[in-house]
């Protein structure tokens, strides 16, 4: 039987420490899930129960959470906390919900936020729901990326989670509103 | 015979096709079409003395000979065909640094150093003996590619004279030789001997021996020669510690580092049904769907190295 989104997703909370240990990269605290937004009364009502839903995670979670829609008309679900285990849990809770709903197809992607110690650089790995593996992104200045970073993402956990082997496939979030519009 | 001198070049079957469209500048072309053409008008003397009935030592003494004149002149011949022109300290002093820095490091002969003035960034080493070894570069990559990124191709590539692959790549490739000089011997030998049925029925066989002795030989190279090239990368990458910066530089080379996509995920997802597998045809789908080539099996084997080290 093929991983669940969320069995994956949950890789995550193994594959930070070798990242932190390969490559000094820190859980930044930010993660966020993107699905295209459709216009009708089923997905509104979803979009509300999920903000409910988030919301009431509040007290026992160390969560907080934005919705964002971008110039594409994808809705972020934007989640802050301190500790890894309560954003994957609440973006696993999320993508669950959106296909619970018969959203699936409209999922997106996944991201999860790291910064470097080294530099402060913001590095990211994407999670493709329709190919259901990771990939590296890493944005300099401007729109280009920064291959040699990516590449050592790779090389640091390339084997401990499913990840994207075809390099043509890594498609870039540009203007990522995980910490833009706080 | 052809194929071992383009083994030693730095990127092989990933961008072959690439080269040979650009026949003007494509050192690979060059260099095949050179030794083609050595190798056509070779075997062609052999044939001739096989068919006029010249004994069968005196060919395999005057075959043996040119072969031997081939690995001989071999550093010449690909000098020649590539227009790469050994190049002193004073012309080049910047890349005389880089390879000295590589051999002082890794207690290596230092080769003779050449220039390809090509835009297209590659390289490639030559030489019958490590000590007379030459390593070319074309200009191009000096021009694109980052000091830290020529150092680590011309570590690949002395990595490629250090292992002596041109002479290991000219035994092998001596095997299909052999072959094809015992397919047409067995081909003419059974045409002199008359039309007996016994020896018509062992000629046959004889030269389906011979084919398929040669196409398995050349297999053989084939495989060999990719096998080479892994290890001249990690070799390579063992002389300067930095396995990334020879994956970031074949990625240049290989033009797979405009493969790295720049369009925006939502636009992609938007355009079309962009994952499930739609009914593109030819080119659009083998760029898209491609699912490993050559270079991205060399990324990935650099970076579990560079994993390892780290």
């Amino acid at each position: 039987m093929p991983k669940s989104d969320s069995d994956i997703l949950f890789s995550i909370s193994s594959a930070h420490i070798s990242l932190e240990l390969n490559l000094g990269l820190k859980v930044s605290g930010r993660c966020a899930v993107t699905f295209k937004a459709v216009s009708g009364s089923l997905f509104h009502d979803m979009e509300q129960d999920l903000k409910r839903f988030l919301a009431s995670l509040h007290p026992e979670f160390d969560l907080t959470f934005r919705a964002v829609t971008d110039q594409y008309g994808y809705l972020w679900i934007i989640l802050e906390g301190s500790r890894i285990e309560d954003l994957l849990a609440g973006l696993t809770a999320t993508s669950g919900i959106v296909e619970e709903r018969g959203f699936s197809d409209q999922l997106l992607a996944a991201v999860f936020e790291f910064q470097s110690e080294r530099d402060s650089s913001f590095q990211y790995l994407i999670y493709n729901f329709k190919r259901n593996n990771f990939y590296p992104f890493v944005p300099n200045r401007g729109k280009s990326r920064d291959t040699e970073k990516e590449m050592k993402i790779m090389s640091s956990v390339g084997e401990e989670v499913p990840f994207e082997r075809d390099m043509s496939l890594w498609y870039p979030l540009w203007d990522l509103p995980l910490r833009s519009l706080v | 015979m052809i194929i071992k001198q383009i083994r030693a070049i730095l990127y092989v079957s990933g961008t072959r096709k690439h080269a040979w469209q650009k026949r003007d500048t494509g050192l690979t072309a060059r260099i095949i079409v050179s030794f083609a053409v050595l190798t056509i008008l070779y075997l062609g003397f052999l044939t001739v003395l096989v068919y006029i009935g010249i004994n069968f030592i005196a060919i395999a003494v005057i075959a043996s000979i040119m072969i031997f004149a081939q690995w001989y002149f071999s550093d010449k011949i690909v000098l020649w065909s590539t227009g790469a022109h050994v190049v002193s300290r004073e012309q080049f002093p910047e890349l005389h640094d880089i390879v000295e820095r590589i051999v002082a490091r890794n207690s290596l002969p230092k080769p003779r150093i050449a220039v390809v003035n090509s835009r297209i960034p590659n390289a490639f080493a030559t030489g019958k003996t490590p000590k007379s070894s030459i390593v070319a570069v074309t200009t191009g990559l000096m021009d694109q590619l980052e000091t830290e990124e020529v150092e680590a191709v011309v570590a690949h590539e002395l990595a490629h004279i250090k292992n002596r692959d041109v002479l290991v790549l000219t035994l092998a490739s001596l095997f299909s030789t052999v072959a094809w000089y015992l397919m047409q011997f067995s081909f003419y030998g059974g045409m002199h001997r008359g039309r007996s049925r016994d020896s018509g029925g062992a000629m046959v066989l004889m030269m389906i021996a011979a084919i398929v002795t040669w196409f398995v030989s050349f297999l053989i190279i084939r495989a060999i020669s990719r096998y080479r090239e892994f290890v001249a990368d990690r070799d390579g990458a063992m002389m300067t510690g930095k396995p990334t910066k020879l994956a970031n530089a074949l990625l240049k080379i290989s033009g797979t580092m405009s493969k790295i996509p720049q369009r925006d995920l939502r636009q992609v997802e938007g355009m079309n049904a962009f994952f499930i597998i739609p009914a593109l045809s030819g080119d659009t789908f083998a760029s898209i769907f491609s699912t490993h080539p050559p270079v991205q099996a060399r990324i990935q084997k650099l970076m579990e190295m560079e994993a390892a080290m780290s």
